[in-house]
């Protein structure tokens, strides 16, 4: 009985040893295991070429850590973290369009922003109200915004195209009107009266759904009822905006909506093929444009307030860096997604070579800023003004599927602008309540 | 008797065993395939009939089964009745792809038929070696990337500029303002956009079929049509009365062929008027699409929408199917 309760106890001894030492090892090899972190984005360019250079660098200030960087096509993307996220198998760090950020955090599929991280008070004094709006969810943050998503405020003018039509340039118009007429004279049609040169693009899909809610916005309205969730798609203020888009497209003809849309004349591959003067987009495609024209000879300006004196806008809220549920190394991830979206220096880098607006105020008021990007100075004047767009229950099908061609439908003649506020109000009001 | 018996015993026993493993060979070859089979075709299509009556999206948490259940409530046939009835603009929008979807399976069949019949004759009646040229040559844009053909259309397409607008122009007429974009532009009921994404489709596909008429005429027998010329017919009557009727079976192979495969067309759409103008090019697989994954991910309506099409496709199917059981002619 002795003998065997003594080799018990030698026997668990020996297993406790065994097991500490284990357990030693096992925690040195956590310091300096090798891990590897997965970051997903989409395919653009300069977005790319800007996130490689700081993985690369945090890659140097941690060796133990490796980055793989995946890119997808937007479609793809957008698919790929709608089926992925919820699966449960995604990259550690994904940058993420704002306006998508919450429908992930509200099915729990993205961690929150550890508070030694960083508190939402404290993002609330470092970035701007609109892209915070996009990655805040039920006032709770769940990651740092890349950049401030802005389609409102600026243009792209073509030097050539004013100089041949003999307009002022570099462009500085006191209102709305001022920049219609110039838009008209540099309007070409061509021997057929097909239109060759818009004067000025807006018919895109992302620029008629910025505007609309825009122009809602400049005249004192708001575009949601009076629950929050719903909408007021069909207040006069709506009316108005509409027609003001209806009648540059129909009685000043500045731009044929049939030949410039989404689909067909895209503002940004038309505007650097000569074929618009004016093209409303916004600062981001500079980046895009230099690398993939880089004969083109353009400058990025003001634009005034289409509806008002003054300068009132909603916004997607911008890219941002979140930190999927399924990571497997939450501090490392978070120790990532800080570098990348929360250090001001890191910031003004990936801002500087992204073209992207600064999400950052610090970034915006960086002289830094402007020398290696000078076409984001003329967005800079108005980041104040801008405000989230706020819950619209499905934005895509809201943007694209509803106002989108609802308007664009309006501009080529086949609605009015009452008729075309009332289908939009009723439809997106339908969404609203079958996602109810 | 006896011997008799010992030897019938001895036979059984040899078949059972050559039986027993020819069984496990049978088994061991159809196993994995089924499955595959099971795992990545039957298992989708019961997840989609299962997530057919849920409102359904992954990226609400549902229950631990599935994800089904919670916040992806049992909804019945709502979906379906949504569908049918509903008011929502995706249903709104389905409805619309239903009538699109038929009206271009109804213009591409018999374009394609039109094009292919003829020319598989034509191509019959020519030397081997041009005939193996032309026969290649026609079916090249069917085993070429859509994508790529797409992307050549839509240079052709291009408003202004385009090669077909210049075609036009130089001949005298007056092209469209935008072909493929302009939704004010109707030809007997047929949307400009919707004729255009025919064009090249048919373009595209038509080279298969034109494979299966060359093959089918091959298969008939030349003695038949010796008999018909020395009874005095001509190339038409030898065509018309003779070649025809033996090609009805090929005639209704390609064409449900070409019904199933015009109704589930998707690349040539998304990418050429992503549905547009104003919904004219919208079809059923291009609506299942959006509403699973451009949209906010609905899965339930969309599994609605995709059962919906199998349905479609399953009674058409099954009728052509019934049609074609008849006895070999030849």
């Amino acid at each position: 009985m002795n003998r065997k309760f003594t080799f018990l106890l030698s026997l668990l001894i020996m297993a406790s040893v065994l097991m500490s030492a284990c357990s030693n090892t096992g925690a040195t090899a956590v310091l300096n295991e090798k891990i590897e972190l997965r970051v997903w984005g989409h395919q653009a360019a300069a977005f790319n070429a800007a996130d490689q250079a700081m993985f690369d660098e945090f890659m140097k200030q941690n060796p133990n850590v490796s980055i793989k960087y995946e890119t997808f096509p937007w479609d793809v993307f957008i698919q790929t973290i709608q089926t992925s996220l919820p699966a449960g198998n995604t990259a550690d760090v994904i940058l993420i369009p704002g306006g998508y950020t919450c429908r992930y955090a509200s099915g729990g599929q993205l961690l929150e922003v550890p508070a030694d991280v960083m508190t939402l008070d404290a993002a609330k004094e470092i970035f701007y109200a609109a892209p915070l709006g996009g990655q805040t969810c039920d006032g709770k943050l769940y990651g740092f915004p890349a950049e401030y998503n802005i389609e409102y405020g600026g243009a792209y003018v073509n030097k050539s195209l004013f100089d041949a039509a003999d307009v002022a340039y570099p462009p500085k118009w006191d209102n709305w009107d001022a920049l219609v007429s110039d838009a008209k004279k540099m309007t070409t049609l061509g021997s057929d009266g097909v239109m060759t040169v818009a004067g000025m693009h807006f018919t895109n899909s992302d620029q008629l759904f910025t505007y609309f809610l825009a122009g809602i916005l400049e005249q004192g309205a708001n575009y949601f009822a009076e629950d929050g969730k719903h909408f007021n798609f069909n207040s006069p203020e709506a009316i108005a905006t509409i027609q003001k888009l209806i009648d540059m497209a129909q009685a000043d003809k500045i731009v044929d909506p049939i030949i410039f849309n989404a689909e067909s004349e895209w503002t940004g591959e038309s505007f650097a093929q000569g074929h618009n003067a004016i093209g409303i987009l916004g600062s981001w495609y500079a980046g895009d444009a230099k690398i993939a024209y880089p004969d083109l000879k353009f400058d990025y300006v003001t634009l005034p307030p289409m509806m008002g004196s003054e300068y009132k806008f909603a916004s997607v809220g911008g890219w941002g860096y979140v930190v999927g549920k399924s990571t497997k190394h939450a501090d490392v991830a978070w120790k990532l997604t800080a570098f990348l979206g929360a250090n001001q220096a890191n910031v003004l880098a990936f801002n500087s070579t992204s073209g992207t607006v600064p999400a950052m105020k610090a970034v915006a008021a960086d002289p830094k800023l402007l020398e290696a990007a000078p076409f984001i100075a003329a967005t800079l004047p108005l980041l104040d003004a801008g405000q989230y767009q706020g819950y619209l229950t499905d934005p895509d099908q809201l943007a694209y599927e509803i106002i989108y061609p609802t308007i664009l439908n309006a501009l080529q003649g086949n609605l009015t602008a009452q008729e075309a506020a009332n289908s939009i109000n009723e439809t997106a009001n339908a969404m609203v309540d079958a996602a109810q | 008797m006896a011997i008799n018996t010992f030897f019938k015993k001895e036979i059984i026993s040899d078949s059972g065993k050559l039986m027993a493993k020819q069984r496990r060979f049978a088994y061991t070859g159809i196993v994995p395939i089924l499955l595959y089979m099971g795992l990545f075709t039957l298992f989708p299509i019961l997840w989609a009939v299962i997530m057919s009556f849920f409102s359904y999206t992954p990226i609400r948490e549902g229950s631990w089964f599935l994800g089904l259940g919670g916040q992806n409530p049992f909804v019945g046939i709502k979906n379906y009745i949504e569908l049918f009835s509903g008011t929502g603009k995706p249903a709104e929008v389905f409805r619309l792809a239903v009538k699109n979807t038929f009206l271009f399976t109804a213009l591409v069949l018999p374009m394609n038929l039109i094009i292919t019949l003829p020319l598989a004759v034509l191509l019959e009646s020519i030397g081997e070696r041009f005939k193996t040229l032309f026969r290649a040559i026609y079916f090249l844009p069917t085993i070429s990337s859509s994508v790529a053909l797409v992307i050549i259309w839509s240079y052709m397409y291009a408003p202004g500029w385009g090669l077909l607008s210049i075609m036009f122009k130089t001949i005298g007429l007056v092209p469209p303002k935008s072909w493929l974009q302009d939704p004010n532009t109707i030809y007997l009921g047929v949307p400009l956009a919707m004729l255009c994404v025919v064009v090249a489709h048919v373009w595209q596909d038509f080279g298969y079929n034109l494979v299966i008429f060359v093959a089918a005429l091959q298969s008939i027998p030349k003695t038949l049509r010796e008999a018909a010329r020395v009874d005095g017919a001509n190339l038409w009557q030898e065509f018309w009365l003779v070649v025809v009727p033996l090609l009805s079976r090929t005639v209704m192979l390609t064409s449900v062929l070409t019904v199933i495969s015009s109704l589930q067309v998707f690349v040539i759409f998304q990418l050429l008027t992503r549905g547009g103008p104003q919904n004219q090019t919208q079809t059923m697989v291009l609506s299942i699409y959006e509403n699973a994954f451009r949209f906010a991910n609905n899965l339930g309506l969309s599994s609605a929408m995709s059962m919906i099409l199998f349905i479609i496709i399953l009674i058409l199917t099954v009728t052509q199917f019934r049609i074609l059981r008849t006895e070999w002619e030849y």
